[in-house]
């Protein structure tokens, strides 16, 4: 017997669901062969924003993961990614050098080996290995000031998967905000598969609205060649849309406080 | 942006504690010198102890020191770049304190705390944004032996050779023309140094007649037999079994 959690919702008899598996097989049909097999598959990340006055809690977050499950996404097993931000350790606290403000770094439990740092003012991205963190520990240049946890459930629905990622201080258990990340399997090019995220983004932005949730998703994807990253996705790629995604919710909470 | 009004903030929170390190980090070294001239004789006998093939070595390595407001102490990270991939590959390399104590005294190799991660292309850069400063750079050519003999042991054989330019490492001149520097690490833990220092120090012997091996900062200059050891070595094509 299948568990519960891995039971498939009814199908929705929608019109837009025919158009949409359409596209899929024949996007995938042209792009299967163009992919990499050494990339990663492309993804993106959305953050959710809640409307002027309203507050982002659990109840949200159980109504979109509803919302994939009423697109077939079958529960395929859980996510998780950390992100510190780090503060410049002075020895004379007046001293007012421009040392980076925003430089934050990454591990996440797909790569359980790599450490990503970003500095966004200056568009660097970093991908080390995990043994750069205890160096950084030996140098004693640059502390870490806040910890979140990214955690979340991964779903799979055809070439696609969707990861429902809730994101809570290290030291407390409070939700602070809510992202979607997307994920298609069968493309590892940022440009060529920009199309079909677009469409899969507004079928699920059409599904969330049906729910009437005070808030929305939205998507800012960043440009990749200021970081020097190229049009083929790899886990930088992720790393810097976590970084992204993350100053939005922070600019979205400050909006709203 | 005052993040802290935003998210609740932690304090000190130990780096480490974001993930769970399990790594080596710690290495026993000894240094030596040895003329030029005596190189492809030392190269036989290295390929008759190892029983590898040799690895072509082209390594930039920059050394970063921290800026003066930067950290409780003075920090310095050393940023490798490995100039004999088709693509140039980078290592952050930090090289902390020797051990100390009697028990360091009586062994014949340093024992320090060593931490390197492969990193990509952008080290420089971020370290530079981070408030490092060039303190200074050099390019070592020459070859490695790579292989296990008790330990882990990597034996590295290279001309040091310094920059007129930044960074112009196609016009890079010896340090000291002639003398080439001789390398034997191997990494080890705090539970297993001492056997490991051992094997660094058996090794080492099988070498004696070329060069001295000590620890780094104790200078023994070239052996007085390495001229006749090189010529033994040469005339019989390093066919003797040791």
């Amino acid at each position: 017997m299948q568990a519960p959690c891995c039971r498939r919702a009814p199908p929705l008899k929608s019109s837009w669901r025919v158009p949409l598996v359409y596209k899929i097989e024949r996007k995938r049909k042209e792009n299967v062969s163009l992919s990499l097999p050494a990339s990663m598959p492309i993804r993106c990340i959305l953050h959710w924003q809640p409307n002027q006055g309203s507050v982002v809690n659990s109840q949200v977050l159980n109504e979109i993961s509803q919302c994939v499950e009423s697109l077939n996404g079958v529960k395929e097993g859980r996510c998780k990614a950390s992100l510190t931000f780090y503060r410049p350790n002075l020895r004379d606290q007046s001293v007012t050098i421009d040392f980076p403000r925003d430089f934050l770094g990454i591990s996440m439990l797909e790569q359980p080996n790599k450490y990503y740092f970003i500095i966004r003012g200056q568009k660097i991205v970093l991908e080390a290995d995990s043994s750069i963190l205890l160096i950084m520990e030996k140098l004693q240049s640059y502390k870490s000031k806040v910890a979140l946890h990214f955690e979340g459930v991964l779903y799979k629905l055809g070439d696609f998967q969707m990861r429902v990622i809730k994101v809570v201080p290290s030291q407390a258990e409070s939700l602070r905000g809510i992202m979607i990340e997307i994920e298609y399997l069968p493309i590892s090019s940022v440009e060529k598969s920009k199309q079909i995220l677009e469409e899969f983004i507004d079928i699920w932005k059409e599904v969330v609205s049906k729910k009437s949730l005070a808030g929305q998703f939205m998507h800012t994807e960043p440009n990749y060649a200021e970081y020097g990253l190229s049009d083929n996705y790899t886990s930088q790629h992720t790393a810097v849309q976590y970084a992204a995604a993350l100053a939005q919710l922070i600019q979205s909470a400050q909006l709203r406080n | 942006m005052d993040l802290s009004k935003v998210l609740d903030c932690i304090n000190n929170t130990c780096i480490s504690c974001v993930m769970q390190l399990s790594i080596v980090d710690m290495e026993c070294v000894v240094q030596g010198i040895i003329e030029t001239q005596h190189v492809e004789a030392l190269e036989i006998l290295l390929q008759g102890l190892c029983g590898v093939q040799r690895e072509r070595l082209r390594i930039h390595e920059i050394c970063l020191k921290s800026g003066p407001h930067l950290g409780t102490v003075a920090s310095e990270v050393r940023l490798l770049c490995d100039l004999e991939q088709a693509e140039p590959s980078w290592t952050v390399k930090h090289v902390g304190g020797a051990m100390r104590g009697a028990g360091a005294e009586q062994i014949s190799v340093l024992v320090r705390s060593m931490v390197e991660s492969k990193t990509s292309k952008n080290a420089l850069r971020m370290f530079y944004t981070l408030g490092y400063k060039l303190d200074h750079e050099l390019l070592r050519v020459g070859f490695s032996f790579n292989f296990h003999r008790g330990a882990q042991i990597t034996v590295t054989v290279s001309s040091i050779n310094k920059m007129l330019k930044l960074h112009a490492t196609d016009e890079a001149v010896p340090v000291t023309p002639g003398i080439q520097m001789v390398e034997v690490t191997a990494p080890a833990t705090a539970e297993t140094y001492a056997e490991v220092a051992s094997a660094v120090s058996s090794f080492c012997e099988y070498l004696a007649p070329l060069l001295h091996l000590s620890k780094p900062g104790i200078s023994t200059g070239v052996v007085p037999t390495a001229a006749a050891a090189a010529a033994s070595l040469m005339s019989d094509g390093g066919g003797t079994n040791l």
